[in-house]
């Protein structure tokens, strides 16, 4: 994809954004207020760490279900070593991100090494990480305190650490993804794996590290979290998954591998946090929420559809 | 696939299903003695750390009085597994226990099975979640409930709230699931007691029981509403994402918060003040009651009736 298209790419989604901010905007007097909107961007930066790992999994052909209970087990490993074995925090996070890392490395394993397909592979990891979480906090919320608020208290320039951690991860990603041979690679991958691995690319490893990528930022995206709530929350994540997968298609990654874009996923996770952040505030009851939502994400798909289509005429 | 292939995969996957199937073997390891009722606890979610303690409290009940039951206690993946809970009481049924002590995923789906086990002389006691009265009139069934008042406990903790504000201050609720028979029943109670206390309910919304979603709603209600002074949460999950909510804003200490449930995690808050209450329906022995309730219908041969348990305000003045 060319650097023009991909700046109109960008401008789309942006645009798309923008519309959904006027929308809340005009019909919730406080909605366009600085104090709210930096409360809604102290909200996504979990789930941004979680949408980006998840760019690479769909690039690559593959899907990533687990992701919402590798977040739940390695935030239940963080919980638990600052509570029960009061370990100080850098220990902790270390621990729970090789908890992250260790489930990343059996989905990689299985889905690269052997070739089962991601789907259940993944789900099978789903299972084993939310059954693991509640085993490692004997299914109770652990309650951390001050001792991890510190690193969501952390900001500069009114912006929060995390949410600067989010943006930088997100520039990582887009950068590895379209200037390194990584990147390139990835996206040939799964644009057509059997003549991928004919030219010579090691297949194999680039879809293993892509999993072991996607374990290590759910942990992340656990500290995160757990550091917002005060908690390690054995039922964190549910869901998870399927929310990052919509965020990724909402920013136009296809399911069926091959194209991507880290930074339009990000702009996906905001639409999503705007939308539920906004019906909130016009307190939109239970059933609308989830209908606005779920046409939101199908319009999306239809449009990014259409669009495809369009660009493969003019090729 | 060669046929030696083959075998090893069969082999192997002989091994992964009896493993899988001695670890759900459900604790019915105890020796079978004829004389001593059988006891089956049918309970929803083990993942919930609610129902988790429930059962726990029921083992230990059973370990100190094991000359008199013996107990069997199941559970479900997740709450909304109604079908396969369907399946444990008919399974249950099918092995002839004295007694089913169920929480029910679902106030109408599990009414039927629940009649049958009844019809086929098994003792049905009805815990947590009561069985739908207008489904229950409907199959002719009388099944008895032992449980606590939801709606009477919600009440408990506005009223302490509702002391606490402004006469007509802003306050928002924070609803669990809202097709849940506790949920609702919460509910009623917050607005029972805000109304009385005269409160202007601002907002009310559901976050699902989840801390997660509480945190979003709640931020949203503080944005939208700025003026709010009291939240009152259907569980304590909720209650701990939307303190969350409030630290992030600032508001922490200028807002109100009220739970429900009691569970570990929020007894420092509450002990600090951070929680203002929770509401203690002591979740360790609510298996109990129901269990001693069965014990006492097989022994006198009662005609059931329903039976309320306690439920206690806890607050930073007997907190202990």
């Amino acid at each position: 994809m060319g650097m023009n298209s991909k700046l109109h790419d960008y401008l789309r989604m942006a645009a798309a954004l923008a519309i959904l901010l006027a929308v809340f905007g005009l019909s919730s007097a406080n909605f366009f207020t600085i104090s709210n909107l930096s409360s809604i961007a102290n909200q996504v930066p979990a789930a941004v760490l979680v949408a980006v790992g998840m760019t690479y999994v769909l690039i690559i052909g593959g899907i990533d279900l687990s992701v919402g209970s590798v977040l739940g087990f390695s935030g239940a490993v963080l919980g638990t070593a600052m509570v029960h074995f009061q370990l100080p925090l850098p220990l902790a996070v270390g621990l729970c991100v090789a908890a992250g890392l260790a489930c990343g490395i059996i989905n990689g394993l299985l889905s690269s090494g052997i070739a089962l397909p991601s789907f259940i592979v993944t789900l099978g990891m789903m299972e084993i990480a939310r059954g693991a979480a509640y085993r490692v906090t004997g299914s109770e919320t652990q309650y951390i305190g001050e001792r991890i608020e510190c690193i969501s208290e952390l900001s500069v320039l009114g912006i929060s650490a995390p949410f600067i951690f989010a943006l930088l991860t997100v520039a990582a990603g887009q950068t590895i993804l379209s200037c390194t041979a990584f990147g390139r690679h990835a996206l040939a991958v799964g644009a057509n794996e059997e003549s991928a691995r004919l030219s010579g690319l090691s297949t194999r490893r680039i879809k293993f590290t892509v999993y072991v990528l996607s374990g290590a930022l759910s942990a992340m995206a656990a500290v995160i979290h757990s550091s917002r709530l005060s908690v390690a929350d054995p039922n964190a994540g549910i869901g998870f998954e399927l929310q990052a997968i919509a965020a990724v298609v909402i920013g136009g990654t296809s399911l069926a591998g091959g194209r991507g874009n880290a930074v339009n996923s990000f702009i996906g996770v905001l639409i999503i946090a705007v939308l539920q952040s906004g019906l909130a505030q016009m307190g939109a009851l239970e059933p609308t929420k989830r209908l606005v939502t779920g046409f939101v994400i199908v319009a999306a798909v239809v449009l990014d559809y259409y669009r495809s289509r369009k660009s493969r005429e003019h090729n | 696939m060669s046929c030696a292939r083959v075998l090893k995969r069969i082999g192997l996957t002989t091994v992964v299903l009896a493993l899988a199937a001695s670890m759900t073997g459900c604790g019915g390891g105890q020796p079978a003695v004829d004389s001593k009722p059988k006891v089956a606890l049918i309970m929803k979610s083990l993942a919930n750390e609610f129902f988790h303690t429930m059962q726990e409290g029921a083992r230990s009940h059973q370990n100190a009085h094991y000359q008199d039951y013996d107990l069997i206690a199941n559970g479900i993946k997740d709450e909304l597994d109604v079908s396969k809970q369907i399946e444990l009481v008919e399974q249950m049924a099918a092995q002839k226990v004295s007694a089913i002590v169920i929480a029910p995923a679902d106030s109408k789906a599990l009414v039927s099975v629940c009649k049958k086990a009844q019809d086929a002389g098994i003792v049905v006691v009805n815990i947590d979640n009561k069985l739908d009265e207008a489904v229950l009139a409907e199959k002719n069934a009388k099944i008895p409930f032992v449980g606590p008042n939801n709606r009477e406990g919600a009440r408990k903790a506005g009223d302490y709230l509702g002391l606490r504000l402004r006469p007509s201050s802003a306050v928002a609720i924070v609803e669990g699931v809202p097709t849940a028979f506790n949920a609702i029943q919460r509910k009623l109670g917050f607005e029972d007691s805000m109304k009385k206390a005269g409160m202007n309910i601002a907002a009310s919304q559901s976050a699902g029981w989840e801390m997660d979603k509480a945190n979003q709603v709640t931020t949203a209600i503080l944005a939208e509403h700025p003026d709010i002074q009291g939240i009152l949460c259907a569980n304590d999950s909720m209650a701990l994402g939307a303190l969350a909510a409030l630290k992030a804003a600032g508001r922490a200490g200028h807002v109100q918060v009220v739970g429900f449930d009691n569970i570990s995690a929020v007894h420092a808050l509450v002990g600090s003040g951070e929680i203002l209450a929770t509401v203690d329906q002591h979740g360790d022995k609510l298996a109990v009651y129901g269990i001693e309730y069965a014990l006492e219908m097989l022994h006198n041969k009662s005609v059931p009736a329903d039976k309320e348990t306690p439920v206690d305000l806890i607050t930073a003045d007997n907190f202990h």
